[in-house]
């Protein structure tokens, strides 16, 4: 009886080894989620693909061997080759990049547009605040995909045709290279859809996070202004815009190959699973596998964005998530 | 009520501006000269004839000039000609023709989410931590994520090549014939999934509340508990995803009606872009944002007469 009553005090008397912080709590909940932890698999093994895919795909992914058009899988071609005759499996590793590398950069700039503007409008408060907002609101009333393919489309010709003048003056190679070209817009259409909605977080998040008891007994306490954004407001803050950042991206995958198979996004020689898909359409009856490849593919990585970013959410803002 | 309903209506005018100058600055403007490209890939273009063009399509004015005299048209219902070389008829006319396609089809999946979304939504929730609830859920979480590109070629591959249930179905002959039913199944299943898991967390909120025990205390049925209280509450947020519904509706029937051949809105948008027809693109980004502000000013209506306790504001 007292020997219990002597190791709960005990116990209760040692200090933890180490104390714990916000992000090594939400990483144990993380890999606490078999969901996340299965998608957080897929999602390195995309990354892995994506930065070392050149070294690792078998063959060229621009290669046509016109004695081989079509193929059904084989021990050469593992997954067959397209109606050019080039592997598909190669294409595949390099439109993982294109959809990574858009991803990242479109969500990047999205998110650095709408965090700077965000701000302004929560720190300002005046007539700049209520005209970012409703710039914000025009543009979240077109649908978000139609937004990105309209401006795509539009822009697409004026760049090319800059662009090639900027060639013939210059002589710089690579304002030669169109599917350079085709990266931009893309970069440009999707960051310009989509940043209302991270203005609109980060705007928010300010807004109620500086209101918080919190915020006020630090101020109270003579915290600085400083002091204040980097020990309160930064990580309470982070939280959500990395969720949101990540539950995006999966998108931004989806919205890169819908505008590729509609022929505005990534065009050929680029490789784009959108695009793959779009080609290999017509030929569906013959062919199904070429189109049903990346297709299948598509669709895991952009399901394993999406669960990774919902098992992160789960992690770092536990009390929204429910039970 | 009306004070409300005309200050949402005026507030909706800035909004309707801003969206008509973007895309007309993009669209009209942005890329340069349409008629140089449009007539570019053909023949060589003559300067006479190609000035002479350009007067009859207004293109030598300036901008503001082209911008208001294009705003006026709008007032007037006139949304430019197509400059297609294949067509060259008014815009308003091929997106009314489209629109009447779509607007079956969008009506008919529109109908059908709500009739089948909200039941299963419902089901899930009565039904919570169930197999069943497990399913519907999973499923919600997955099938939304592939695009409809993808699962249209996966579901033809499937139902028509390998289980041969239905016939190739590429046209369009109305609602009632059997080559809509690929179609319109692909067209609901995103949306649908999207009712289901709102209707089932609204429920979800629903049940634990007093007024669900007090029900029951009188002796209600389950049934009638669900129906009569639990749906009313929970109804309200489920509305609020029209505008969600009306999005994906347009943004799905881009890619299903020109894989299926559907001589809709959707492969209007499809056609526009694959043919350089920038007064169409135009006109077809135009009509889905009026759309879709005109679905949101609806549950902006519908919100309060649904949920008496939300204020007017």
């Amino acid at each position: 009886m007292s020997a219990t009553a002597m190791g709960k005090v005990t116990t209760l008397a040692t200090p933890p080894q180490k104390p714990r912080s916000l992000w090594g709590d939400a990483f144990r909940r993380l890999i606490r989620n078999r969901m996340s932890m299965f998608s957080l698999v897929i999602v390195v093994l995309v990354l892995v693909i994506a930065i070392f895919g050149p070294a690792l795909s078998p063959y060229d992914y621009t290669k046509q061997d016109i004695f081989n058009t079509s193929q059904p899988p084989s021990a050469e071609h593992w997954l067959g080759t397209d109606e050019l005759g080039r592997d598909i499996l190669s294409r595949l590793m390099w439109g993982a990049r294109t959809a990574l590398a858009v991803a990242l950069i479109s969500q990047g700039i999205s998110y650095g547009v709408g965090a700077l503007l965000g701000a302004i409008s929560a720190y300002s408060g005046t007539w700049l605040d209520s005209f970012i907002m409703r710039m914000a609101d025009i543009f979240m009333s077109f649908p978000h995909l139609l937004l990105a393919v309209f401006v795509s489309a539009t822009i697409r010709r004026p760049i090319a045709d800059g662009a090639y003048e900027i060639y013939q003056q210059t002589g710089i190679e690579i304002f030669r290279n169109t599917v350079m070209l085709d990266y931009l817009i893309v970069f440009g259409a999707l960051a310009l859809a989509s940043w209302p909605w991270a203005a609109r977080l980060i705007r928010g998040q300010i807004l109620s996070l500086r209101e918080e008891d919190y915020v006020l007994a630090a101020r109270a306490f003579g915290a600085t202004r400083w002091q204040i954004i980097r020990w309160h407001l930064m990580p309470n803050a982070v939280g959500p815009i990395i969720v949101a950042f990540t539950a995006g991206f999966g998108g931004a995958m989806l919205a890169e190959s819908s505008l590729s198979y509609l022929g505005v996004g990534i065009r050929p020689p680029g490789a784009s699973w959108g695009s793959m898909i779009n080609e290999s359409l017509v030929g569906w009856r013959m062919h199904p596998h070429l189109v049903a490849m990346p297709g299948i593919v598509l669709a895991i990585c952009v399901f394993a964005f999406n669960m990774f970013g919902d098992g992160l959410n789960d992690a770092l803002n536990p009390r929204s998530s429910k039970g | 009520m009306t004070t409300y309903t005309i200050r949402r209506l005026l507030h909706l005018i800035p909004t309707l501006l801003g969206v008509i100058i973007i895309t007309f600055t993009l669209g009209f403007y942005g890329p340069g000269d349409p008629l140089k490209y449009q007539l570019g890939e053909q023949i060589p273009p003559d300067p006479q004839q190609l000035a002479r063009l350009r007067e009859l399509y207004g293109l030598d004015r300036p901008y503001h000039e082209q911008l208001i005299s294009y705003v006026g048209g709008l007032l007037q219902g006139d949304m430019g000609t197509s400059i297609s070389v294949q067509s060259r008829r008014p815009v308003r006319d091929m997106l009314g023709t489209g629109l009447g396609v779509s607007m079956q089809l969008g009506g008919a999946a529109a109908i059908l989410i709500f009739a089948i979304g909200v039941p299963l939504g419902m089901l899930a929730a009565y039904r919570h931590n169930s197999i069943l609830d497990y399913v519907i859920v999973s499923f919600s979480a997955m099938l939304p994520t592939v695009p409809v590109f993808v699962l249209a070629p996966l579901l033809l591959i499937l139902l028509v090549l390998q289980l041969k249930v239905l016939p190739y179905s590429f046209g369009w002959e109305g609602l009632f014939d059997p080559r809509a039913v690929l179609p319109l199944f692909i067209l609901v299943i995103g949306p649908l999934l999207g009712i289901v898991r709102q209707t089932r967390s609204a429920v979800l909120e629903a049940l634990p509340q007093d007024y669900v025990r007090t029900a029951q205390a009188k002796g209600l049925n389950d049934w009638r508990v669900m129906t009569r209280h639990i749906l009313k509450n929970a109804l309200a947020p489920v509305v609020t995803s029209m505008g969600f519904v009306v999005a994906s509706l347009l943004t799905g029937s881009l890619f299903i009606e020109s894989i299926f051949g559907i001589p809709g809105f959707g492969n209007l948008i499809y056609d526009g872009l694959r043919s350089f027809d920038y007064p169409l693109i135009l006109g077809t980004t135009l009509v889905a944002s009026f759309i879709i502000m005109f679905s949101n000013f609806v549950v902006d209506l519908l919100y309060p007469v649904l949920d008496p306790r939300v204020r007017l504001g």
